[in-house]
């Protein structure tokens, strides 16, 4: 019968009896009299679905386990008595399906009679109403009649609030336990479970406790009936009366796909769809439920300018000469755009500043770091050459990741791998000093010493070369980088994800040029290495890619003469020699890395503009205040970390008087743009990567941005290219001997980060995220709690060399000793004070109150 | 809090299988053991010496009635209510139990001597209607058999 095989490439297996078997790797079936020829192993559910036929599911999701308990897929399969179910039987050759006969639509019938059973008829009072796979499939299969008169099954009369955004309602639940494979398997919280037994099952929480886990309400995505709800949309309003926005997540730069459903000019609630995006439906707690910032009261409703020492309502015309005035009567001028701007909004920034005020003095947040950093980031990561798919990045043997709390910082690019991870084959490589969620998933995870990532990436690429290695000051041990190399070694294929830590610490720099030589010589040992940024700011990516940089224009190309960047900036205001600043959307009072200097260094500058959506500490020193608009009020584009070009979509106007940030920059530059459009058709010209992209057909899943054809960043000596300071010196240890945490003076180092609730300042203003995690705190690991005699919840003083602060302790099993962590995000606890420019990693003292 | 000994055991039990969590059923019954049935506290100890999600456990404890999730009687009686038992009458003796104890099924008497619990399949079909008290099978059950047997309890 082999002839009857089709598909010409085979796939052979060795048997343990060292019987070489062949398997075909195609297979032909008849799916209701059509045939159909899929690869070897597609379960009968893909292969119906290819073939144009439709079957129901409610068990059944792709990226999840395959569990077949709905039965709602059943399908007959000639020569088999039993119907079987399809999402879980793959096809054989010469298989006969049917998926529309009596049997099976008798069958899909009574297995909705079943499910309706139990599923109370609150359907008018339930929030899924108009959205529900119950109903819909129920409307198409359904029996169209219900004989049952029993008493349905009822846990309770109110919906159980499980956490300040989740709210449950088991008797609507019909066990399909989506939201228990997708928090264990994608999210990794692992927080709900099936408990009991039957039909009195509860997917619930531990002991049906209140949740203590991501609350990032993918349970609720997931949920097919009403019995998973967001507790701030619940009651709100009917599906149906919602106007939906496809837009892009403004919270980091995974660059996750998220739709905004309005009402009435009103911001209701933020879901995902199935499949869409390259976060496949998934978001976390900031992206679903950080949407309230858009329509806060404390939104900066109308410009303002400074009269007699105080701000003051202006009007527009008023506001926009005066900045104008000012910006071009000053001598030396800068400007600082946040990275969280649209790529149009940021090029046309660039293009004022450099064309209209001539300077090269801009920059963007990212992490305040020095504009040779930058560049090395740059470098490392080949941002010039243009985007690399995550998905591709993934398919590595060998996933390394370093500087980056990405689970908290990233947290859909954590699904994203923890998924990857599932396949037992794969290299999970973490180093970082906290104990994250994602350490659970690795195959090694390495606690270095904060600020020792040199010291690590040297160490390896010394292991690789067979030269003698050397880990004092990181706490790494020397046989766990010997493994690591061994591992990289047998890989052919290596994905390194690299985080902003590489910006925030002093040594950034070195470890960023280790990264660029240790794939230099992986590659050159033949194999396949691709770098990829982990970023925090949504358009990190893109503002590099648009010039918004002291040293390069849009798509790299390099300037005449370097400008300042940020800390320039600030350094040169502190002299009194900045006439003009123009901030737009970054709070540098707030997270720049030493707050008393950037106070005192505004404070000097002749004119500071800052157009933001909110009165931040940075806004409160200005001389003008322009109210710009939120991601939800914009169009444009921006570019995620991987150089995926994506689509805003406004699903909204500007708050009251507020403006598009494009408009803003148009008017004060005079620039006739009618759109965004129009901006990025002259980004098409100027940005050689983004040549062939064309703005009305960016859809859901983005394109990847090409090469700038640009020279490689810091050629001229900063970089990779035969340099001499591509040479790390791991022997010198500066200031990173392993201090004895007891006995110091400032025992702790203190790194500083996103929560996962939490991006920036910004999602401070959101106060259902609020909610979730209402007060700062510090962050130990076990052994330094159970030394100080700490215990989880106790108040402790955090005191350094310049700050102090009380605030709660929370206890981290598995954390690297001598490591406090502090989150960036929190008004009252500014961390930044805790930090001086110059001084890398502060040091810290821990007490108890 | 867990005894040393009682945690020493689970240890114990835990190298007999490739995976930590594999033992969870092994570790359940071992804190039982020592604490009658399983508390929050206990739950929560057992998962994070397994390390695995405090909720996974938790499924594994409320899916089997072996495991006792509030405190229980002197006697433990445990009328099996499957298929077979239910055929020849358990739901007869469960409320032959119920009337002869005093106390509802899944309650325990005031006086803390008996607590009357349903529970799955005991694979003794053979000898239905069946009860389990405490560690110990009864088998072809009668109400005059009942009798005897709690008269033997008192």
């Amino acid at each position: 019968m082999g002839n009857e095989f089709v598909g010409d490439k085979p796939r052979r297996y060795i048997t343990q009896n060292s019987e070489l078997i062949t398997i075909f790797i195609m297979a032909t079936v008849k799916i209701n009299g059509k045939e159909i020829t899929v690869e070897d192993g597609t379960l009968i559910l893909d292969a119906a679905r290819q073939a144009g036929f439709e079957i129901p599911t409610f068990c059944y999701q792709a990226r999840l386990s395959r569990l077949g308990s709905c039965r709602m897929c059943l399908v007959e399969i000639a020569g088999q008595k039993k119907l079987q179910p399809s999402c879980v039987t793959p096809v054989l050759h010469g298989m006969e399906i049917f998926t529309q006969n009596e049997t099976v639509k008798t069958a899909r019938a009574s297995m909705l009679e079943f499910l309706l059973a139990n599923h109370p008829l609150d359907c008018p009072t339930c929030d899924k109403g108009g959205e529900c796979e119950l109903q819909d499939l129920t409307f198409k299969y359904g029996p169209r009649q219900s004989p049952f008169a029993e008493r349905k099954r009822r846990f309770h009369e109110k919906d159980e609030i499980l956490s300040p955004v989740i709210v449950k309602n088991h008797n609507r639940c019909i066990h399909c336990e989506r939201c228990v494979r997708i928090c264990d398997e994608a999210v990794g919280a692992k927080a709900l479970g099936g408990i009991g037994r039957g039909a009195m099952l509860k997917e619930t929480s531990f002991l049906n406790k209140e949740l203590d886990c991501d609350h990032c309400g993918n349970c609720i995505e997931v949920c097919p009936v009403g019995s998973f709800m967001s507790l701030p949309y619940r009651y709100k309003s009917r599906p149906w009366d919602l106007v939906e926005t496809d837009t892009v997540c403004p919270f980091c730069a995974t660059g996750c796909q998220l739709t905004i459903g309005t009402r009435n000019g009103s911001v209701l609630r933020v879901r995902s769809k199935i499949e869409t995006g390259i976060n496949k439906e998934t978001l976390c707690a900031r992206g679903r439920f950080g949407y309230d910032f858009i329509q806060s009261e404390k939104r900066l409703t109308k410009p303002m300018a400074k009269k007699n020492g105080r701000l003051t309502e202006c009007s527009w015309e008023e506001a926009i000469s005066q900045a104008k005035n000012k910006l071009s009567s000053a001598k030396k001028i800068a400007g600082i755009a946040s990275a969280r701007l649209t790529n149009e909004e940021l090029y046309l920034f660039q293009k004022l500043m450099r064309n209209v005020f001539r300077t090269n003095n801009i920059d963007s947040g990212s992490r305040w770091t020095d504009k040779r950093t930058t560049d090395a980031l740059i470098n490392a990561c080949n941002l010039s050459e243009g985007g690399t798919s995550i998905f591709e990045a993934l398919k590595a043997d060998l996933i390394f990741i370093i500087g980056s709390s990405i689970s908290d910082e990233n947290p859909i690019t954590d699904y994203l791998i923890r998924t990857t991870a599932a396949d037992k084959r794969k290299n999970l490589i973490l180093a970082y000093p906290r104990r994250i969620k994602l350490d659970s998933s690795a195959t090694i995870s390495l606690k270095h010493t904060p600020g020792s990532e040199d010291i690590v990436i040297s160490g390896i690429l010394n292991a690789l070369q067979n030269q003698a290695v050397k880990t004092d000051g990181s706490q790494v041990s020397e046989s766990d980088i010997a493994t690591i190399a061994q591992r990289m070694k047998t890989a052919s294929t290596i994905s390194i994800f690299l985080g902003t830590d590489s910006l925030r610490f002093a040594n950034g720099k070195e470890m960023l040029l280790g990264i660029a030589n240790l794939a230099k010589a992986l590659k050159a040992s033949g194999k396949n290495i691709k770098v990829m940024p982990l970023l925090d700011r949504c358009n990190q990516r893109g503002a590099w890619d648009m010039g918004v940089h002291p040293s390069f224009l849009p798509g790299y190309k390099k300037t005449n003469s370097d400008g300042m960047d940020c800390t320039g900036i600030l350094e040169a205001s502190s002299k009194g020699e900045m006439d003009a600043i123009y901030i737009i959307g970054e709070d540098i009072v707030s997270m720049y890395p030493d707050a008393k200097f950037a106070k005192e260094a505004l404070s000097k500058a002749g004119f500071i503009i800052v157009q933001d959506m909110f009165l931040t500490e940075t806004a409160k020193m200005a001389d003008i205040v322009l109210p710009g608009a939120s991601y939800a009020e914009k169009e444009g584009t921006w570019t995620n970390q991987e150089g995926r070009l994506q689509r805003l979509r406004r699903a909204l106007q500007p708050i009251k008087a507020a403006r598009e940030d494009l408009s803003i920059l148009s008017s004060i530059g005079g620039f006739e743009y009618k759109s965004a459009r129009d901006v990025f058709e002259e980004i098409r010209k100027e940005a050689p990567g983004y040549q062939d992209i064309s703005f009305d057909s960016l859809n859901n899943t983005g394109v990847l941005v090409k090469g700038h054809g640009a020279e490689k960043q810091g050629s001229r000596g900063q970089g990779v290219k035969g340099s001499s300071e591509t040479k790390i010196n791991p022997s010198n240890p500066r200031t990173l001997e392993p201090s004895n945490p007891y006995l110091d003076d400032y025992p702790f180092l203190l790194i500083t980060g996103n929560h996962l609730f939490h991006s920036g300042r910004l999602s401070q203003k959101a106060d259902v995220l609020k909610r979730l995690l209402p007060e700062s705190f510090v962050e130990i690991s076990d052994k330094d709690a159970a030394a100080l005699g700490i215990k989880e919840g106790d108040r402790v003083i955090v005191k350094g060399k310049h700050h102090e602060a009380v605030l709660r302790v929370r206890v981290k099993q598995g954390s690297l000793k001598g490591t406090a962590f502090i989150p960036e995000n929190f008004e009252d606890v500014p961390v930044n004070c805790f930090f001086k420019k110059g001084e890398g990693i502060p040091r810290v003292k821990i007490s108890k109150q | 809090m867990l005894s040393n000994k009682t945690i020493e055991n689970i240890k114990k039990t835990i190298a007999k299988y490739p995976k930590k969590r594999s033992a969870s059923m092994d570790a359940l019954m071992i804190a039982q053991q020592e604490c009658g049935y399983l508390t929050e506290e206990a739950l929560r100890e057992i998962a994070s010496i397994l390390d695995i999600s405090t909720v996974q456990l938790n499924e594994i404890a409320a899916f089997y009635t072996m495991y006792n999730k509030k405190p229980v009687g002197k006697y433990h009686v445990q009328v099996c209510t499957n298929v077979s038992c239910s055929l020849l009458g358990a739901e007869h003796i469960v409320e032959v139990l119920s009337k002869k104890l005093g106390t509802k099924k899944g309650e325990t008497t005031p006086d803390n001597k008996f607590t009357l619990s349903e529970v799955e399949c005991l694979g003794s079909c053979g000898t239905a209607p069946m009860m389990q008290i405490n560690d110990d099978y009864y088998e072809n059950l009668t109400d005059a058999k009942i009798e005897e047997i709690l008269k033997g309890l008192k």
